[in-house]
C-alpha cells in the first residue's frame, strides 16, 4: 500500500520512501520519513495532487509522488 | 588591543544573514526591520532576488541580507545553493533563523543544519502570537539551552520584538566566542564516521579547514555531498565509502536518509522538549476554509471566482491610471516641449525627436507601471495570504498535462490583460523550468493590445459574426498554447518535469507595510531596469519612422522600405504588399500600433488645427483628470462586484478615423486574407516589452529568441494554412 492509495481522513504510518535521488531528499527535507504518522486530508478536485498531514503541517504532493511512499494503514 | 582597532571595528557593518523556512515570515521580518532601506537585486548569475539592508543601531553598522526561504541546506535547488554558499562563505557574523513558532519540528530541522555552521545564532521565534492562541506553550530559555543559540519571540507583523533582535544582534557580534551554538550529538556511529573523515580528510589540509566550518565539512563529505565534493575536489570516494559502510549496514538505509534522519531526531528531541500543546485540539480556521475552497464540487468554481477577481482589480484598478498618464503625456507635456523647443528656434526635427520619440517613449515606460503596481500587489497578496498554493493544488492536474505546474495557470492568465505584467508574475514558480516553459506560452494569450486591430478588420469583414470570430481567435491562442506546451515537454524541456511537492501553509492576513513595500520595490525596479531598454527601443523606432528626415511618403521611410523587403514572405499568406508588412513591424512595439500605423499609412490623416490650450488650462486639465481616472478607479472596484458600471467611449473622432480605415482595408484584403491577418497579429513574437520583461525576468535573452523563433514559426505556419487552404477551399 502507498500513500496515493490512501483515502480522505486515512492515516498511515511510513514504511519505505523507494524514492531515489532529488526526489528523495525533497521528501525527507520535508519530513516525509520512515516511522512518520501521515495522514490523507484532501484529493484536489481534479483527483491529483494530494494533500497530506506530516510532523503537524500540510504537504501537498502529486499522486506520482507519492507512489514510491509506502505506508501502513493505521486503524 | 590598540585604540584605532576598536574604532574600526565600530565602523566595520556587522553582517548578518536571515535564513528560514519559506511562509516563516522572514520577508515580513526584513521589512519590519529595514523598511525602505531595503535594497532588492539580484544574487550573482541568477534571477533569484536578493535583499540587503544598511542601517544604525545604538551607533553600529548593521547589514542584513535575506537569504532565498528554504527547508533544508542541501544542495538541490537553486535556492538552497545561494543560501549555503553564502553561509560558507561570506561567513556572516550573525545568523538569524526565523522560525515558525506553530509549525517548530520541520521548521527546527533547517536550524539544526544552521547549527553545524558554528556562527553565532539568533532564533527570531516568529508568528509567535499565532502559536500562543493555539494554545502553544514554547520554552524559549530551554531552547536556548539544547541549541546553543539566543531565541527571541517576535510578531513580525505586528512588529513585536523586534528591539530585542537587534540588541542581541550586537551583543553576539561583539563576543561571538562566547556564543557559538552547541554541538548537536547526531549518535555515536555518525559522529565517529565524521572524526574518521576528520582525521583523514580535513586535518591534513589547511586548504579546507580555513575555508570551511570543519564539522559542517566533515558532515558532508560523509553525505558525499555532490556540490561540496566538486569544490573541494577532495577525492576520497574509496575511503568516503568505507567510511560509511558501517553506518549504511546497521541502518539499513542510504546514507542521506541516515543524516536526515538524525538531524530530524534532533529537531523532533527540542520540539518535545521545549513545546506543550493544548490537549485538545481545535479544528483550525486553515481547516475550516480548506475545507470550502479545496472541495471536490466547490474548489474549481471558487477558484474561477478568485481567478476572475484578480484580472478584473489588476486590470480595472490600472486601466484608468494608465490612460491618464498615456493622455498626459501625449497632450500637455509634448505641446509644453515644442512650445519650449520653438522658442529657442530648435529645428523641426528636434522638435519631433522629443515629443514622438523622448516623451513618447517615456509615457510608453511610465503607462505600463500601474498595471504591474497592480498584479504585484495582488501576486503578493495570493501568497501571502497562502491562497496562491491552494490555486495550484487545485489547477495542477490540468496544467501539468501541458507540462506546466499549477502555479503557472495565473501567470496565463493574467496573459489575457496584458503579457508585460504576466512575465513578471512568473516570479511565483520556483523551479526555472516550469517558469521558463510558462514565460515562452504566455504570448499565446491574446493580450488587450491586440484586441483593437482584430476590432477593426473584423468590423470591416465580419460585422454579422463579430462575436464567433473573435471568440475563434482566443480559443485558437490557447489550443496552440497546448499543442504547443506538449511540444516543448517533448523537446526543449526534455525530461523529469520538476517536482510538486509544496507546503500548504496556514491562511495569513499579508501585513500591509510588507505588502506595500514588496509592491513599490517591483514597480521600481520595473522603472528602472525596464525602461531603459523600452525607452531606447522607442528613439529607434522613431529613427526608423521618420528617417530620412523629411519624407513625404511613408513608404520611403526607413520602416516602408523593411516592408517592401519583408513583403514577399508574406504573400504567400494573402497581405503580401509593403503597407501590411510595415504596420506588421511598427507593431513589435506594441500590438495595437497596427491599427495606428495602418491609419497613418492607408488614410490621410486630416491634419485639422486644434485650438492649443494654455498652459493654465492644461494644468487644470492634468489634476481633474487624474481625479477622474482615481474615481473612475474606484467605480472599477465596485463594478467588479456589479454595483457600477463601465462606461467606455469612444472619441467621436477616434470612431470617424477607425470608419474611414475600415473603408480603406475592405479595398485591400479579402475576408480570408484579413482573417489570416489577425491571426497573424495573434500569434506573430511578443511585442518589445514582453521581449525586454523576460530577459530581466530570466537575465538572459535566450527565451525570449526561443519565443521569437517559435512564434514567428507559428503564426506563418498558421497563417499560411488558412489562406491556403481557405482558397483550397473556393472561401477566398
Amino acid at each position: 500500500m502507498d500513500l496515493s492509495m490512501l483515502k480522505p481522513g486515512e492515516r498511515g504510518k511510513i514504511t519505505k520512501v523507494g524514492a531515489i535521488g532529488l526526489l528523495k531528499r525533497r521528501l525527507m527535507d520535508m519530513g516525509v520519513l520512515v516511522g512518520e504518522e501521515v495522514k490523507l486530508e484532501k484529493i484536489a478536485p481534479l483527483g491529483d495532487p494530494i494533500e497530506v498531514t506530516i510532523k503537524n503541517y500540510k504537504l501537498s504532493l502529486r499522486k506520482k509522488e507519492a507512489e514510491g511512499i509506502a505506508v501502513e494503514v493505521i486503524r | 588591543m590598540s585604540v584605532q582597532t576598536v574604532g574600526s571595528q565600530e565602523v566595520r557593518a556587522i553582517t548578518v544573514a536571515v535564513a528560514g523556512n519559506p511562509n516563516a515570515g522572514k520577508s515580513t521580518l526584513i521589512n519590519a526591520i529595514a523598511g525602505t532601506r531595503l535594497h532588492v537585486g539580484n544574487w550573482p548569475g541568477v534571477t533569484v532576488e536578493k535583499k540587503e539592508a544598511v542601517f544604525e543601531y545604538g551607533g553600529r553598522k548593521i547589514k542584513l541580507v535575506d537569504l532565498p526561504g528554504t527547508y533544508s541546506l542541501s544542495p538541490y535547488t537553486q535556492e538552497e545553493i545561494i543560501a549555503r554558499d553564502y553561509l560558507v562563505h561570506e561567513k556572516p557574523e550573525v545568523i538569524i533563523d526565523v522560525v515558525d513558532a506553530t509549525n517548530l519540528e520541520r521548521n527546527l530541522y533547517l536550524t539544526v543544519q544552521l547549527v553545524e555552521l558554528d556562527i553565532p545564532m539568533i532564533i527570531a521565534l516568529n508568528i509567535h502570537d499565532e502559536a500562543e492562541k493555539k494554545g502553544y506553550r514554547i520554552d524559549a530559555k530551554a531552547m536556548e539551552r539544547m541549541l546553543g543559540v539566543r531565541v527571541i519571540p517576535t510578531v513580525a507583523t505586528k512588529e513585536l520584538g523586534l528591539a530585542d533582535l537587534l540588541k542581541a544582534i550586537v551583543e553576539l557580534a561583539d563576543n561571538p566566542a562566547g556564543h557559538l551554538p552547541k554541538r548537536l550529538h547526531y549518535g555515536e556511529d555518525i559522529e565517529s564516521a565524521a572524526q574518521a573523515v576528520s582525521a583523514k580528510i580535513i586535518d591534513g589540509s589547511p586548504s579546507l579547514t580555513g575555508k570551511y566550518p570543519a564539522r559542517w565539512l566533515a558532515y558532508k563529505l560523509l553525505e558525499s555531498d555532490d556540490h561540496v565534493l566538486r569544490e573541494t575536489t577532495v577525492d576520497n570516494s574509496g575511503f568516503l565509502e568505507e567510511a560509511t559502510r558501517h553506518l549504511r549496514k546497521a541502518h539499513g538505509d542510504d546514507i542521506e536518509s541516515i543524516m536526515a534522519d538524525a538531524r530530524y531526531a534532533q529537531a523532533s528531541g527540542v520540539t518535545h522538549e521545549v513545546l506543550k500543546k493544548p490537549e485538545f485540539r481545535k479544528t483550525e480556521v486553515t481547516e475550516k476554509i480548506d475545507g470550502i475552497v479545496l472541495n471536490r464540487f466547490l474548489g474549481i468554481p471558487i477558484f474561477f471566482a478568485a481567478m476572475w477577481l484578480v484580472f478584473k482589480f489588476t486590470f480595472d484598478v490600472s486601466a484608468p491610471f494608465a490612460e491618464w498618464i498615456h493622455t498626459m503625456t501625449d497632450g500637455p507635456f509634448k505641446r509644453w516641449v515644442a512650445v519650449m523647443l520653438g522658442f529657442i528656434h530648435a529645428p523641426p526635427w528636434t522638435v519631433s525627436l522629443a515629443t514622438d520619440g523622448v516623451i513618447a517613449g517615456v509615457g510608453f515606460v511610465i503607462v505600463f507601471v500601474p498595471v504591474i503596481f497592480a498584479m504585484m500587489f495582488f501576486i503578493t497578496f495570493l501568497e501571502g495570504s497562502g491562497y496562491m498554493a491552494r490555486a495550484a493544488f487545485v489547477m495542477d492536474r490540468a496544467m501539468h498535462a501541458m507540462g506546466l505546474h499549477g502555479k503557472s495557470f495565473i501567470p496565463m492568465l493574467l496573459g489575457f490583460g496584458c503579457n508585460v505584467p504576466a512575465v513578471y508574475a512568473t516570479r511565483t514558480l520556483e523551479n526555472p523550468r516550469d517558469k521558463a516553459l510558462t514565460a515562452l506560452l504566455i504570448p499565446l494569450m491574446s493580450c488587450g493590445a491586440r484586441l483593437p486591430v482584430y476590432v477593426v478588420f473584423i468590423g470591416a469583414f465580419f460585422p454579422s459574426h463579430a462575436g464567433t470570430i473573435l471568440w475563434s481567435l482566443y480559443v485558437m491562442g490557447i489550443v496552440l498554447a497546448v499543442v504547443m506546451g506538449i511540444i516543448f515537454k517533448r523537446t526543449l524541456f526534455r525530461g523529469e518535469s520538476p517536482l510538486f511537492i509544496m507546503e500548504l501553509p496556514p491562511y495569513r492576513l499579508p501585513s500591509f507595510k510588507s505588502l506595500m513595500i514588496h509592491t513599490w520595490e517591483k514597480g521600481k525596479h520595473f522603472l528602472i531596469k525596464a525602461g531603459t531598454y523600452i525607452f531606447a527601443v522607442s528613439i529607434l523606432v522613431w529613427f526608423l519612422l521618420n528617417l530620412p528626415w523629411g519624407v513625404e511618403n511613408k513608404k520611403d521611410s526607413y520602416l516602408g522600405k523593411t516592408g517592401q523587403i519583408i513583403a514577399p514572405v508574406l504573400a504567400p499568406l494573402g497581405f503580401g504588399n509593403w503597407e501590411a508588412s510595415s504596420s506588421l513591424i511598427s507593431g513589435l512595439i506594441a500590438k495595437e500600433i497596427v491599427v495606428g500605423t495602418m491609419g497613418e499609412i492607408y488614410v490621410q490623416k486630416a491634419k485639422e488645427k486644434k485650438e492649443t490650450p494654455t498652459l493654465s488650462e492644461d494644468l487644470k486639465e492634468i489634476g481633474t483628470s487624474f481625479g477622474d481616472a482615481a474615481r473612475e478607479s474606484l467605480a472599477n472596484v465596485f463594478s467588479t462586484f456589479g454595483i457600477a458600471s463601465i462606461s467606455s467611449e469612444e472619441s467621436a473622432e477616434e470612431t470617424g478615423e477607425r470608419a474611414s480605415l475600415r473603408t480603406v482595408i475592405k479595398g485591400q484584403f479579402t475576408p480570408l486574407s484579413a482573417y489570416a491577418f489577425i491571426t497573424f497579429v495573434l500569434l506573430y513574437m511578443p511585442c518589445v516589452v514582453v521581449a525586454i520583461a523576460m530577459r530581466q525576468e530570466f537575465g538572459t535573452w535566450k527565451w525570449f529568441g526561443v519565443a521569437f523563433v517559435y512564434q514567428m514559426a507559428l503564426a506563418w505556419v498558421v497563417a499560411f494554412a488558412i489562406y491556403q487552404g481557405g482558397r483550397l477551399l473556393g472561401i477566398g
